[in-house]
């Protein structure tokens, strides 16, 4: 994910640094202010771990092994703006003494792996963590998806990036100057990539990291979890935490999050695949003579739809009937999405509720 | 005193010792899972020793070990952003030439400066180039055709190759010049400069302290790899053990990151430490200083204006 020099063009260098500085005089201030004269040994050692846990190989189940980058972890640690800088020292290593990305670039990959990737790791960490006992398993699987996320948005970066260079800068003949790879390329080849390898990795480190910690040393987690300690609470309500995490919040966060990536779709070239009608079929590219026989049997097997096309049974109103639609789908799927929610809840409920978990010291 | 025949020392002291333990009875792949983890750490600190060992302390010829450091870093940067700007790869060529010519004049060993530049970026950058060239990807004028698709020429474009020239010779220059940089420049020296350009002292330090004590933390990764290779008796199938121990010697590493930073605040508070942040070095710009910053600008401008002329 390191982006060597000459793969970006300068502009997007520039913009890069734009963002990665600011943040960066942000992060030293935020932690000066609360470490006073103790920031500059702690950074610098959790920059040395995020340069060595870059280092470790985690087997992965063919036999090969594949690295982590770590900020995920090292955010859940020592909160994200800590990590910021730790993992922009680290990255300033590879670029200086290992030419593992490049000096121009470094500002991208600033943005990349130490600005997105700790923020957003953190962010879902503490989304699904809630107020869960530090100990609950729920911890380590919000750990184990805050890498999987986190990795995967700074591979999205990474491969947005990329992706519009050859729209921007090519020359007259249209070969392109820089990384070659359009969004529709750089987007899928990245996204495999993390979803399937990296990512998984990353989940693995960060969950088999923060169980360690949790068994072994919590007070290592002291400075992001205050008032957590390994035991439940011990109110008399143990067990119904819901916190951040409530199905409602839940259905409203996806139905957002669906809403906000649509514009993706506008993003990728042609039509949707597979998804013409018979009679839309441009069959002369297609090398045939006639629809195909099983096709056209089938194509009318269901017909009773309530809103075909998109669009009111009398074919009035076409715009505000695409509305009614995207607003009806939206919301359908919202509530498919709080029903599951709910029982889930109704359903781990009713598992925690026959075995109590009561530690005391 | 009566002579002694020597006898021939005993076949089992004379043979060979086959070794004992895992490294022999494991399977091929859980070895290399440990042995690669311990192998990119002993390469970090080798390459890492190896920049150091290029330090100009000595009596070093060379006229880039003798460059003020801050002016290196500013040419760097000019000169890096020259190359960004090139659009013919003609005038790349040219370029990658002149900094192998100036690494020869400038003292650095030629072919270790090429060969360590080709072996890494550039040619990784080839092979994900490769499917570029091809006019599904880039389209254009197709120079070898390898198959039709309803009718048309498809193959190696023209535009997909220029491209794939451009991005490679951009990249082996870019390394290069980081690389002539780095290798002319103590790590100590490049930090000061790093500092008396404006980075905030707070980061200089943090990187110094960091690059410090990435060798002690390296070697407490080494020595838990190399307890969990001697514990190993028997290799297991799954490599669910693996990834524990991963976890465990990552969360280990925190732990004593942790540990070791609350020892070295308290070093240094008790040795006087209050926030403030001093260095030693002083830097004083030289006659030879300044011609090579006015030859770097000249040659930044020289390489953009002939691309102009190239394009």
């Amino acid at each position: 994910m390191h982006i060597p020099d000459g793969y970006l063009s300068p502009q997007t260098c520039a913009a890069a640094y734009a963002v990665a500085v600011p943040t960066l005089a942000v992060a030293s201030r935020r932690v000066s202010a609360v470490l006073r004269t103790k920031q500059v040994p702690l950074l610098a050692m959790f920059a040395a771990v995020s340069f060595l846990v870059m280092m470790f190989n985690v087997p992965i189940p063919d036999g090969t092994t594949a690295h982590a980058v770590g900020a995920a972890i090292i955010a859940i640690v020592l909160g994200p703006w800590a990590a910021v800088i730790a993992v922009s020292v680290a990255l300033l290593f590879q670029a200086l003494l290992f030419g593992d990305g490049g000096v121009l670039a470094y500002g991208a990959n600033v943005v990349n792996m130490a600005i997105l990737m700790p923020f957003v790791g953190y962010a879902g960490y503490r989304l699904i963590a809630g107020r869960s006992a530090l100990t609950a398993t729920r911890r380590v699987v919000a750990a184990g998806l805050a890498g999987f996320v986190g990795i995967n948005a700074a591979g999205l970066a990474t491969a947005i990036e990329l992706g519009i260079q050859p729209d921007l800068f090519h020359t007259a003949a249209g070969a392109p100057l820089y990384s070659p790879y359009h969004l529709s390329q750089s987007i899928p080849a990245m996204a495999l990539a993390h979803v399937i390898v990296a990512g998984p990795v990353e989940a693995v480190l960060t969950a088999g990291v923060f169980g360690y910690l949790v068994r072994a040393n919590p007070s290592a987690l002291a400075a992001t979890h205050p008032g957590l300690s390994g035991e439940p609470s011990s109110s008399s309500t143990p067990s119904r935490a819901p916190g951040l995490l409530s199905p409602a919040r839940v259905a409203v966060g996806f139905v957002v999050l669906l809403a906000a990536l649509s514009p993706l779709g506008l993003l990728a070239p042609g039509g949707a695949f597979g998804e013409n009608a018979p009679d839309d079929l441009p069959l002369a590219d297609l090398g045939l003579d006639a629809i195909p026989a099983g096709m056209e049997r089938y194509a009318g097997f269901w017909s009773h739809t309530l809103l075909g096309d998109y669009g009111f049974a009398d074919g009035q109103n076409a715009t505000l009937a695409y509305w009614v639609c995207a607003v009806l789908g939206i919301a359908i799927v919202g509530i498919a999405v709080y029903a599951a929610g709910r029982l889930f809840v109704w359903t781990t409920r009713g598992r925690s509720g026959r075995t109590p978990v009561q530690v005391h010291s | 005193m009566t002579a002694r025949v020597l006898k021939p020392a005993p076949a089992w002291l004379v043979s060979s010792e086959q070794p004992i333990g895992p490294g022999r009875v494991g399977r091929r792949k859980r070895a290399a899972f440990l042995e690669k983890t311990l192998g990119d750490g002993a390469e970090v600190v080798r390459r890492a020793m190896y920049a150091e060992s290029a330090d100009p302390r000595g009596d070093r010829p060379g006229v880039l070990f003798r460059i003020d450091p801050r002016i290196k870093l500013v040419a760097l940067v000019v000169l890096l952003l020259g190359v960004a700007l090139v659009h013919t790869p003609v005038t790349l060529a040219v370029v990658y030439l002149g900094l192998v010519l100036l690494a020869w004049a400038g003292g650095v060993s030629v072919g270790a400066f090429v060969t360590r530049v080709w072996l890494f970026v550039p040619l990784f950058t080839a092979v994900a180039l490769a499917p570029a060239t091809l006019s599904v990807i880039t389209p254009g004028e197709v120079l070898v055709p390898l198959w039709t698709w309803h009718g048309a020429q498809e193959g190696i474009t023209s535009q997909g190759l220029t491209s794939a020239g451009l991005v490679i010779l951009r990249v082996a220059c870019s390394v290069s010049l980081v690389l002539l940089v780095t290798i002319s420049t103590s790590w100590n020296r490049l930090l000061a400069a790093l500092g008396a350009l404006g980075v905030p002292r707070i980061f200089v330090m943090v990187i110094a302290m960091a690059y410090r004590y990435l060798f002690v933390l390296l070697g407490s990764v080494l020595d838990m790899v190399l307890a969990r290779k001697a514990r190993t008796v028997q290799p297991v199938a799954h490599t669910a053990g693996d990834r524990r121990f991963v976890g465990a010697a990552v969360g280990t590493l925190l732990g004593r990151a942790g540990h070791l930073s609350e020892e070295v605040h308290q070093a240094m508070t008790a040795r006087g430490y209050a926030g403030q942040h001093h260095t030693l070095t002083g830097f004083r710009a030289s006659g030879l200083d300044l011609l090579a910053l006015a030859a770097s600008l000249m040659v930044a401008v020289v390489i953009v204006g002939g691309d102009h002329l190239l394009r």
